[in-house]
C-alpha cells in the first residue's frame, strides 16, 4: 500500500509516494496555474500507469490555491463578500492597526480590504466587554440585509461584532437568519473561526476565511470527482497551516486553516526525523531554488506562533506587520529570507556586495544554466567554488563554469576589484549570513541556544550550506536525509489530523478555580474527541495537548504555556511558575509579585496516523567501497580560505556505517552535501548523512 | 584597518539586527500598550565615538532624537560610566523629545575597552505633572508636564538605584507599569550588549570598530550620491501651527533648503519665537523631521546612521519654536510640531523633487489622554491614544484612508482591549466622508472614533491640529477637511472643544473626534470619473462633492455615471476657475 502526496510548486506538481518502509518513489508534472487539480490528476494518472488505484490508503494534499488567491493570482479571482457587523464598525477591518507598513515610503499601499465598503452592512446590536447585551439584534435589520445579499449575488458572508469572544449569541443569531434566507451562500461567523479578543484581528480571520470558502470549495470539489473518475477512493487530506492534517470535506468550513499549507511540511519532516533518530531538539532548514526557510522543533513538537499576516510581505525574515490580513489560527513559526540557489549577486551603489532578494528562479536560472540568465547566482557561487559538480540531476543540466564566470567577473569582480574566486566566496559569505539570521530568528529570538539544536538540512541547496551555517551558530550536530529534495513531501506523508480549540477566559490565575478550568477543558476535549471519531479513529489514536495563553496583567502579548491534567489546583500553581519561568526565557526577567492573567484557553486535538517504519540496515565497514569514491577535485572553504583537494563521493554508493572525515563532498540525484574540514560523515543505519564537529561522533 | 565589501556587509546586518533584536525584546517584556501594541520605543548602537552606527526605530520622531540624546546625555554625565552602568534621562534639553520618552544608556566594555553604546528610548504612558498621561494641551512651562530626570545612573553595576526609582514612581500615576516599562529598557541594553560582546569575540574589537567606520562610510557614499542629483538652488516653505494651546495666534515655520554639490542645507531662519504653550518642539525632534523627510524623498533604503547625516547641515536659530530654551513647555513638539515640520519640508522639496513627495497628510497625531480614578478599584487610570486620519495624495495614487502619517506610526489599541481594562465604550470607529481633499488624486479620509465615559468622572487632554487650517493640496489639489472635536454632554448639549484643551468629563459623556483628511493632488476636474463612482458607492464621497468638487454627475435614481452631464458640467467648472483666476 502506499500513502500518496502532491504539492504544487510553481513551476512543477509534484506526486511523491511511499510504501510502508517509508521509501519514496517520485512524479514530476508541469503544474497548471488555471486548473491546478489537473496537473495532480496528471501526476496520478501517471503513477497509475504502474499502480493499481487500490494500492492508495490515503492521499495528502498541500495547497498554495488560498495563499494564491489572497496574492491576486489572476486566474483566481476572488468572490465577492459581505461583512456583518456592529453599527458604527464597518471600518475597522480597513483601518487595521492604522499603521503604514514601510515608515519612509511616501508611496506605500495599503492592502485592498477584500469586502468593499460598500458591501459592509452595519447593524443595531452591542454586547460589552464582560459578554452582556447591552442593545439586543435587531432581526429586522438583519433580514432587510438578507434580501440585499441575495438580490446582489453575494456569495459568502463574514459576520463580526465587537466583544463577540465574550458572548457570542448574536453572530450565532445572525448566522442562522442568513443561512435559512440565503440559501447556497456561504457564511463565516468570527466566533466560530477565532473566539478571541481583539476585534480586528479576530473579523479579519473571518474575513479571510469568507472570500475562501467558495474557491476553497470548488477546488475541493472538483479533486475529489476528479480523483474519484480515475478509481482513486482513498481518503483525502489537507495540509492545514498548523503543521497537522485535515479530511478535504472539512477545509471548506476552514479555509483560513491552509493558507500556509506547502511550507510547514519540512518542519513536519523534521520532527518525524526527531522522533526516529531520537535527536531532541532541532532545526529545520530549507534550501531551495528562490528561498530559504528555517523552523524550529522542541520537545518533539514543531513551535507554533497563533497569528500571522496572509498575502504580506516578509522583510529581513519577518513578516512587516499591516502588509498582509492577519489570520488567526496556529501556523508553524518559520522564517524565510531570499536566499536559494537561483537568488541573484549584486554590487549597490555604495559599493556593498548584496545578495537578493532578486532571484534567477528557474527560467533563466543561474548563468551557469546557459538559459539566457546572465546574472551571478548563489549556485554559480557554489560552482565555481568546486562546491557542485559540472551536470545536475544525473547529468541532465549541464552547468558552465565560463558562463558563471563571466557573470560573477562583469557584476562582481570587476566593480569591487577582486578576482573571481574570492567574489565567489564572498557571494557564499553573504548568502549564508541572511541565512544564518532566519535561524537566530527561529532559535535566538524565541529564546532558545541554537548550541543545544541539531540542524536537519534540506531542499536542493541546504546540504550545501549546512556546515557553514553550523558553525556560525555553534551547532555540532547535521543530519542530510536520505532524499533532501523530496524531504518536504515526506512531512506531508507523516503527518496527524490535528483540530485546534481556543475560548477567551480572560481571568487572572489566581482568582480562577482549577475545577472551572478543568470543565472548559473537558468541553474543549468532548467536541476534539467528537470530532476526530468523525474521521473514524479510535480512543487509542486519539491525543490531547492542553495549553493556556497567558501574560502579566497589563501586558498584551500572550505566552502559550502547557497545562497539565486533570488541572488541580497545585496544577494551575504549577502552570503560573512555568509562566514565569517562560517569561524569564524569552525576556531575560520575571516579576513573581504581579498577577498572572490567563487570557485564552487552548486545546489541540490529535488523530494519529499510523507511521511508515523505514528499515533499519545492518551498518557495513567505516571504509566506504572503492566504488563510491568518484574523484577528487579542488573545493574553496573559508577555512583554511583556500582551495582543498577532496575527495567526491557518490551518495547512492555509500554504505549504512561508513565513515569518511571532512574536507569532502557527497552528490546524490537531486542535491549535493558539502562537508568542511574539521566536520566527520556517518552513514546511519537508515542511510541519512550524520555530519559531525570532530571529536563529537558517537558509537 | 581596511575592511572588505564582505565583513562590511555581514557586520553592517549583524549590528541592525542586534538593534531589531533589542526592540523586539523591550517590545515583548514591555507593560504598557504603549509599547507593546503600538510600538512606541527605538533601539540603537553608537561606536565609542557615540557616533550612530545602527537603528532599528518604528517610529520615526526618535530617528534623529536618538542621536542627539545620546551626544548630550553622556556629555551631561561627565561621571565615567562602568561595566554594568547606565543613564537614565527624559529632559528634553538632553534628550531631544518630550518627557514621556525616557532614554536609557549603556556601555559596552570587552577587557576594561570601551567597544560601544547601546541606547533606547521608549514613550511611557505617564509620567506625572498636571494631566493623566503627561501630554498636557495647556501647559505654559516644562515643570507642569511631569518629572524632569536629567542624566543619572539608574542601573549601577548591574542593579537598579532604588532610591532613585522610588523617586521616580513616585512622581507617576501608574508607577507599576513604569517599573515594568523600565525594566524592559534594561532587558534591551542587557541583551543589545551581550549580543555586540559576541561580534566582538568574531572579529575583534578593532576589526569591529573598522567594520563600524566602514558602515557610516557607506551610507555616506549613498546619501551623497542621492543629494547630487537634485537641482542645485535654494527653495523656501512655510506653514503653520494653527495656535499654541494658551494663545490662539497661528506660529509659523519657515525653511529655506540649499542644496549644492552633494551637500544639503536646512535653515530655519524666519521661524516664529518659541511660544508660551507646549507646542516648542527641542532640537531633537526638529533633526528627526529632517532626516525622516531626507530618507523619504532620496532612498529608504540606505542604512540609517552617522553617515547619512554627513552631508545635512542645520540652521535652527536658538529660542525659536524648534529649538526653544528651557524651560519652554514641549510636550506637543514630538507629536504636533514635527508633522507640521515635515510638511514644511515636503512643501520645499515639492520644488525640488515634485514626483516624490505628496500632498499634506493629516499633519497631527490627535493625541487624546483620559484617566481618572477608577471607581471599582479606587486605582488611577490612565488611557492614552493617538487616532490616525488621512494621508496626503501622491503623483498617480490616492492618499490613504485613516492612517498614520509621516513622524508617528504607532498601531491603535483595539477597542475591546480599552473596554475591558477602562471605563468606556465605543460608539463608533469608521472613515469620514467627503474628509479627503479632492484632486485628480484623492487624499485620504479620516477618522471619527468616538466613546462614552462610564465613570463618574475623568480628566480629558487633547493635543492635536488642523482644526483650523486644513492640509494643503498640491498642483491643483484641493485641501483635506480639517479635524473636529466635539464634547456631547449627556443632556443633549455639544461643545466644540480646542485642538489643545484639557477638560472634565461627566459619566454619560460622549467624546467625538472626526481626524484630518490628507489634501488632492492634481485638478480635481480631471479626475476618471469612474474613481469618483466608486468613492460615492463606497460612501467616502457625498453626490453633493462629487457634483461640487468634481464635476461629475451620477444620477441618484440608478447610481450611474452621466458622462454627458459630466463633460459639460466640468466645461463650466473649469471656465469659471479661470475667471476666478482672472480677477
Amino acid at each position: 500500500m502506499f500513502r500518496v502526496s502532491v504539492d504544487i510548486g510553481g513551476t512543477f506538481t509534484d506526486l511523491v509516494a511511499m510504501d510502508e518502509e517509508g521509501n519514496l518513489t517520485n512524479i514530476k508534472v508541469p503544474t497548471t496555474p488555471r486548473r491546478p487539480e489537473a496537473g495532480v490528476l496528471e501526476a496520478f494518472r501517471r503513477f497509475l500507469e504502474s499502480h493499481r488505484p487500490e494500492e492508495v490508503s490515503m492521499v495528502v494534499h498541500a495547497t498554495t490555491i488560498a495563499t494564491n488567491a489572497l496574492f491576486g493570482q489572476l486566474e483566481l479571482e476572488l468572490p465577492r463578500a459581505a461583512l456583518i457587523t456592529t453599527r458604527g464598525f464597518r471600518d475597522v477591518i480597513e483601518i487595521g492597526r492604522q499603521r503604514r507598513p514601510e515608515l519612509y515610503n511616501l508611496f506605500f499601499r495599503r492592502p485592498r480590504p477584500l469586502v468593499s465598503r460598500r458591501d459592509r452592512y452595519e447593524v443595531d446590536e452591542r454586547i460589552d466587554s464582560k459578554g452582556r447585551v447591552i442593545k439586543p439584534l435587531s432581526r429586522r435589520e438583519v433580514s432587510s440585509i438578507a434580501e440585499k445579499i441575495r438580490m446582489e449575488g453575494i456569495q459568502t458572508v463574514a459576520i463580526g461584532f465587537l466583544n463577540s469572544y465574550a458572548n457570542p449569541i448574536h453572530e450565532i443569531e445572525v448566522k442562522k437568519i442568513i443561512e435559512s434566507e440565503c440559501p447556497g451562500v456561504f457564511v463565516t461567523a468570527s466566533c466560530e473561526v477565532s473566539p478571541e479578543y481583539r476585534e480586528y484581528e479576530r473579523i479579519s480571520t473571518a474575513v479571510v476565511n469568507a472570500v475562501l470558502m467558495p474557491i476553497v470549495h470548488t477546488y475541493i470539489g472538483r479533486l475529489l470527482e476528479g480523483l474519484r473518475r480515475i478509481g482513486v477512493r482513498a481518503p483525502l487530506y489537507i495540509m492545514q497551516s498548523s503543521g497537522g492534517l485535515t479530511p478535504a470535506e472539512d477545509v471548506s468550513h476552514r479555509p483560513a486553516s491552509i493558507v500556509e499549507s506547502g511550507p510547514a511540511s519540512g518542519v513536519v519532516a523534521s520532527t518525524f526525523y526527531g522522533r526516529l533518530l531520537g535527536l531532541g531538539d532541532i532545526l529545520s532548514f530549507d534550501m531551495g531554488g528562490t528561498t530559504a526557510k528555517a523552523g524550529a522543533v522542541r520537545g518533539g513538537k514543531p513551535e507554533m506562533v497563533t497569528e500571522y499576516e496572509v498575502g504580506g510581505r516578509v522583510h529581513k525574515g519577518r513578516i512587516v506587520k499591516g502588509s498582509g490580513y492577519p489570520v488567526r489560527f496556529p501556523f508553524i513559526d518559520l522564517a524565510e529570507c531570499s536566499a536559494g540557489g537561483g537568488t541573484i549577486a549584486w554590487v549597490d551603489e555604495g559599493g556593498s556586495l548584496r545578495v537578493g532578494p532578486l532571484s534567477a528562479g528557474a527560467h533563466p536560472g543561474p548563468a551557469c544554466y546557459g538559459l539566457g540568465g546572465g546574472k551571478p547566482t548563489i549556485t554559480d557561487a557554489n560552482l565555481l567554488l568546486g562546491r557542485l559538480p559540472n551536470s545536475l540531476i544525473g547529468g541532465r543540466l549541464r552547468l558552465d563554469r565560463r558562463l558563471a564566470e563571466e557573470a560573477v567577473r562583469r557584476e562582481i569582480s570587476e566593480p569591487l576589484g577582486i578576482d573571481v574566486s574570492e567574489a565567489s566566496s564572498s557571494i557564499i559569505r553573504v548568502a549564508n549570513s541572511l541565512m544564518a539570521k532566519i535561524l537566530r530568528i527561529v532559535s535566538v529570538e524565541r529564546g532558545y541556544d541554537p548550541r543545544d539544536f541539531t540542524l536537519i538540512a534540506f531542499g536542493g541547496a541546504g546540504p550545501m550550506h549546512a556546515c557553514a551555517l553550523a558553525e556560525e551558530l555553534g551547532i555540532s550536530r547535521i543530519i542530510v536525509p536520505i532524499n533532501p529534495g523530496l524531504f518536504s513531501a515526506l512531512g506531508l506523508l507523516v503527518s496527524d489530523v490535528k483540530y485546534t480549540f481556543v475560548r477567551a477566559l480572560m481571568a487572572k490565575v489566581d482568582e480562577v478555580e482549577a475545577e472551572r478550568l478543568e470543565t472548559l477543558f473537558k468541553e474543549l476535549e468532548h467536541e476534539g474527541w467528537r470530532t476526530l471519531k468523525k474521521d473514524g479513529f479510535t480512543d487509542d489514536h486519539i491525543v490531547f495537548i492542553c495549553e493556556v495563553d497567558a501574560r502579566y496583567l497589563g501586558q498584551s502579548y500572550e505566552l502559550t504555556i502547557p497545562a497539565e491534567r486533570p488541572l488541580t489546583e497545585a496544577g494551575v500553581e504549577r502552570l503560573e511558575a512555568s509562566f514565569h519561568e517562560r517569561h524569564r526565557l524569552i525576556y531575560g526577567y520575571m516579576e513573581r509579585s504581579e498577577p498572572v492573567e490567563i487570557v485564552n484557553i487552548r486545546l489541540t486535538a490529535i488523530g494519529l496516523m499510523e507511521k511508515p517504519k523505514p528499515r533499519r540496515r545492518r551498518l557495513e565497514e567505516a571504509e566506504p567501497p572503492r566504488e563510491s569514491l568518484k574523484g577528487f577535485r579542488m573545493v574553496y572553504f573559508e577555512d583554511p580560505d583556500e582551495y582543498v583537494r577532496c575527495p567526491i563521493y557518490q551518495r547512492e554508493r555509500l554504505k549504512p556505517g561508513n565513515r569518511v572525515d571532512g574536507p569532502l563532498v557527497v552528490e546524490q540525484y537531486d542535491s549535493t552535501t558539502v562537508i568542511y574540514p574539521g566536520w566527520s560523515l556517518l552513514v546511519d543505519c537508515y542511510g541519512n548523512l550524520k555530519i559531525e564537529r570532530e571529536g563529537c561522533h558517537e558509537g | 584597518m581596511k575592511v572588505d565589501p564582505v565583513t562590511l556587509e555581514v557586520v553592517r546586518g549583524a549590528l541592525t539586527y542586534i538593534a531589531e533584536e533589542m526592540g523586539i525584546a523591550l517590545r515583548n517584556s514591555a507593560y504598557s500598550p504603549n509599547i507593546k501594541e503600538r510600538m512606541d520605543h527605538s533601539c540603537a548602537i553608537f561606536d565609542p565615538k557615540r557616533r550612530l552606527v545602527a537603528q532599528a526605530e518604528h517610529i520615526p520622531v526618535h530617528l534623529g532624537s536618538m542621536s542627539y540624546a545620546v551626544k548630550m546625555g553622556l556629555e551631561h554625565f561627565r561621571e565615567a560610566l562602568g561595566d554594568g552602568d547606565m543613564i537614565l534621562f527624559n529632559d528634553p534639553y538632553y534628550s531631544g523629545t518630550h518627557l514621556p520618552d525616557m532614554t536609557l544608556i549603556a556601555p559596552v566594555y570587552h577587557e576594561g575597552e570601551l567597544v560601544a553604546y547601546v541606547a533606547n528610548k521608549a514613550h511611557h504612558s505617564d509620567v506625572g505633572g498636571k494631566t493623566p498621561g503627561s501630554l498636557a494641551g495647556d501647559a505654559t512651562e516644562l515643570f507642569q508636564e511631569g518629572i524632569i530626570i536629567p542624566p543619572v545612573k539608574f542601573v549601577k553595576a548591574g542593579e537598579i538605584d532604588g532610591e532613585l526609582a522610588e523617586l521616580i514612581l513616585s512622581n507617576v500615576r501608574t508607577p507599576k507599569i513604569t517599573m515594568g516599562d523600565l525594566r524592559a529598557q534594561i532587558a534591551a541594553n542587557n541583551l543589545g550588549a551581550r549580543r555586540i560582546l559576541e561580534l566582538v569575540e568574531k572579529y575583534g574589537v578593532k576589526r569591529l570598530h573598522s567594520a563600524m567606520e566602514a558602515v557610516m562610510d557607506y551610507s555616506e557614499r549613498r546619501m551623497r550620491a542621492e543629494i547630487g542629483r537634485m537641482p542645485e538652488g535654494s527653495y523656501e516653505a512655510e506653514d503653520y501651527l494653527e495656535d499654541t494651546g494658551v494663545s490662539d495666534e497661528p506660529v509659523k515655520i519657515k525653511v529655506k533648503i540649499t542644496i549644492k554639490g552633494t551637500n544639503i542645507t536646512f535653515d530655519y531662519t524666519g521661524t516664529d519665537p518659541q511660544v508660551e504653550g507646549p507646542v516648542n518642539a527641542p532640537l531633537g525632534v526638529t533633526i528627526s523631521g529632517i532626516y525622516f523627510t531626507l530618507i523619504c524623498v532620496t532612498d529608504p533604503t540606505i542604512p540609517i546612521n552617522d553617515g547619512c547625516y554627513r552631508p545635512v547641515s542645520v540652521i535652527v536659530p536658538e529660542g525659536c519654536l524648534l529649538n526653544p530654551r528651557r524651560p519652554a513647555p514641549v510636550a506637543g513638539g514630538n507629536v504636533e510640531t514635527s508633522q507640521r515640520n515635515v510638511d514644511v519640508l515636503l512643501r520645499a522639496f515639492a520644488k525640488i523633487v515634485p514626483e516624490r513627495v505628496c500632498a499634506a497628510g493629516q499633519g497631527t497625531m490627535n493625541n487624546i489622554s483620559v484617566g481618572g480614578i477608577d471607581p471599582e478599584t479606587g486605582k488611577p487610570w490612565t488611557f492614552y491614544e493617538t487616532i490616525a486620519g488621512g494621508y496626503g495624495a501622491r503623483l498617480g495614487m490616492d492618499g490613504v484612508d485613516g492612517i498614520h502619517v509621516h513622524m508617528t506610526n504607532t498601531m491603535n489599541t483595539p477597542i475591546e482591549t480599552i473596554e475591558s481594562y477602562y471605563p468606556i465604550r465605543f460608539l463608533r470607529y469608521c472613515l469620514r466622508r467627503d474628509s479627503g481633499g479632492p484632486g485628480k488624486w484623492r487624499g485620504g479620509c479620516g477618522i471619527e472614533r468616538s466613546w462614552m465615559l462610564l465613570a463618574p468622572s475623568a480628566t480629558l487632554s487633547i493635543l492635536a491640529e488642523r482644526s483650523k487650517i486644513p492640509p494643503w493640496g498640491l498642483f491643483g489639489g484641493k485641501p483635506g477637511a480639517p479635524g473636529e472635536y466635539l464634547l456631547i454632554k449627556s443632556s443633549g448639549e455639544t461643545i466644540r472643544l480646542r485642538s489643545k484643551c484639557t477638560v472634565r468629563m461627566e459619566r454619560g459623556d460622549i467624546l467625538v473626534i472626526r481626524t484630518p483628511g490628507g489634501g488632492g493632488y492634481g485638478n480635481p476636474l480631471e479626475r476618471d470619473p469612474k474613481l469618483v463612482l466608486r468613492d460615492v458607492l463606497d460612501g467616502l464621497v457625498s453626490l453633493d462633492s462629487a457634483r461640487r468638487d468634481y464635476g461629475v454627475v451620477i444620477d441618484p435614481e440608478t447610481m450611474e455615471l452621466d458622462l454627458e452631464a459630466t463633460r459639460k458640467l466640468r466645461e463650466n467648472l473649469s471656465a469659471s476657475e479661470r475667471q476666478m483666476e482672472g480677477l
